[in-house]
């Protein structure tokens, strides 16, 4: 891993997810207007813009959530591990492991803390009681639970508070060791402290993962991301680095919202 | 400007008297008029319950629960009622339960269209069917075929009355689920009826549960749908092969004979099925008291 990282900076990786023309429909109304844009290898993104913008539907385009839904439909590419994953033939179940997703409300499953990381797992592999015990105790020590739960792994999870919850959604999504996760405003239901937690986790976890990150909150995109991206009403206004664009935007739709203009 | 007791005069505090005096008197008399209604309501229960205790306690001797059923005149109990309709009612509850609940799941997770509507509306229509319909129903499906009446049959009718209660209730009680929890499963590549199985139903156990037990509740009273169906039994038998004896068929017979120690017997039934659906209901509110609900 470390060396992958270290050799990342001499050459210009291809990124985990290039987003091609996508345009993106609810029913007849059109949400997402022709994005193009790339999501970096190991590198946090973050996504920004007013309520209603597109970024949380654009996140949801990239693990095929909307599928669910009857009346959505996507059209143009989200090239992702040499598939355009929003075609057909895509195995969607296999995408969702590859490609996780952490909510903006805590969802714990109605069960213990362990069966809450081993029920994603046993859907992709089948691991031995050991190996699972050893993948459990894995995913919780990264998201810094593990002192917490160690000695109530068979304790429900809807037990924990508000923060841990979170976190041990986080560890659920990394324990099927996916490539890219996927966050959508993570802290909007948590305190200051637990949100604090969470951004230090996102600097551990892209060592390994592509994250992209919907958040309301400017600090937290200037804190966390590597790239962010400014929507407003359903096109990508502007795509920068951090420091880019939060010191010098191209564009005055982003330079007006970051400085609280609107949005 | 202060007056007397030291507080300051503003007109804003000023009460239109007449109107206040007439919205106490409608609050009075809403009061009075529920109160009232509550008690009627309580007194009867109050007087069931009361001569149910009264009349039935008296019969309520070893050999009720050890003898069957007898002539007139001789040691009788209700041995064979009682696990008659224990037998029927858990056969009817095996069969209903699990049909119940899959028609619930359909139509809360997979049901669109015509078929969904129509299947709800028949199940909301089959909840409020007179049961001795069901009892007909299972007598020409069933009893007439076969040649005899039976504990299956029986069974049968009860199952179909247990039926509609599960599929609302498991479908409301899956609805409930917030999607967010359905999202979270999906999200992690499971396919869509695992995440029902293993995680929605997971979630609404206890209300699902609870419309089992209430279904329960409402097939171990059922006279009408076993009349034309298991019939009755005087004597001892557990074969769903054959007719079977069951408490509200046995009270319905007993109750209305010349017979004393029938009557009393009656009585005791009737005491016995009321104390098994209390119960029921009893266990029913402390489940759904533990979930705060």
């Amino acid at each position: 891993m470390i060396g992958q990282a270290s050799q990342e900076t001499k050459v210009a990786e291809k990124p985990a997810i290039a987003v091609r023309n996508l345009d993106f429909y609810y029913g007849d109304n059109k949400a997402l207007r022709n994005i193009t844009m790339d999501f970096q290898r190991r590198k946090v993104t973050g996504m920004i813009g007013p309520s209603g913008c597109g970024k949380s539907t654009l996140l949801r385009v990239l693990n095929r959530m909307y599928d669910l839904y009857p009346g959505q439909r996507a059209t143009g590419e989200v090239l992702f591990a040499g598939r355009n994953v929003i075609g057909s033939g895509v195995d969607i179940n296999r995408l969702r492991a590859r490609v996780g997703m952490v909510f903006q409300k805590p969802t714990p499953f109605p069960m213990s803390i362990y069966d809450n990381i081993a029920f994603g797992v046993k859907l992709h592999e089948k691991l031995s009681r050991s190996e699972m015990d050893a993948r459990v105790e894995d995913v919780l020590r990264r998201v810094a639970l593990w002192g917490e739960v160690k000695d109530r792994l068979k304790a429900s999870a809807t037990a924990l508070s508000g923060g841990q919850q979170q976190r041990l959604c986080i560890a659920r999504t990394i324990a099927t060791r996916p490539e890219v996760v996927l966050l959508d405003e993570p802290t909007s239901a948590l305190d200051p402290v637990s949100t604090a937690r969470i951004e230090e986790l996102l600097d551990e976890l892209k060592k390994e993962f592509t994250i992209a990150i919907v958040t309301h909150n400017m600090q937290q995109a200037a804190r966390c991301a590597d790239q962010v991206a400014f929507f407003y009403l359903g096109e990508l206004v502007e795509m920068d680095s951090t420091d880019r664009m939060f010191t010098a935007p191209k564009e005055t739709r982003t330079q007006d919202y970051i400085t609280g203009r609107f949005g | 400007m202060s007056e007397g007791n030291g507080s300051i005069r503003d007109d804003g505090w000023k009460v239109n008297s007449t109107l206040a005096m007439r919205r106490r008197l409608m609050d009075r008399l809403a009061t009075v008029l529920s109160l009232l209604a509550t008690s009627v309501a309580l007194i009867a229960l109050g007087s069931i319950l009361f001569t149910l205790v009264v009349r039935g306690v008296g019969g309520l001797s070893l050999i009720t629960f050890t003898h069957s059923t007898a002539s007139p005149g001789q040691e009788g109990g209700l041995a064979n009622a009682i696990v008659g309709s224990l037998i029927q009612t858990a056969m009817a509850i095996l069969i209903g339960a699990p049909v119940g609940m899959m028609c619930g799941i359909y139509l809360s997770d997979y049901g669109r269209g015509w078929l969904a509507s129509t299947t709800r509306f028949v199940s909301d229509m089959l909840l409020s069917a007179p049961s001795i319909l069901i009892g007909l129903f299972i007598y020409q499906l069933v009893v007439v075929p076969s040649g005899q009446f039976s504990g299956l049959a029986g069974s049968l009718a009860l199952a179909i009355l247990a039926l509609p209660i599960v599929v609302r209730t498991t479908e409301d009680m899956l609805r409930l689920v917030p999607i967010s929890l359905r999202e979270a499963g999906i999200g992690l590549g499971a396919s869509k009826w695992r995440v029902i199985v293993f995680i929605c139903l997971r979630a609404a156990k206890t209300g699902v549960l609870t419309g089992i037990l209430l279904a329960v509740a409402r097939v171990a009273g059922e006279t009408a749908p076993l009349l034309f169906t298991s019939l009755g039994n005087l004597d001892w038998s557990v074969s769903l092969t054959r007719p079977m004896a069951s408490l509200p068929v046995t009270i319905y017979q007993y109750a209305g004979s010349a017979f004393e120690d029938w009557v009393q017997l009656a009585w005791t039934g009737a005491l016995l099925v009321t104390l098994g659906v209390l119960f029921i209901n009893i266990l029913v509110r402390i489940g759904f008291g533990r979930k705060g609900a």
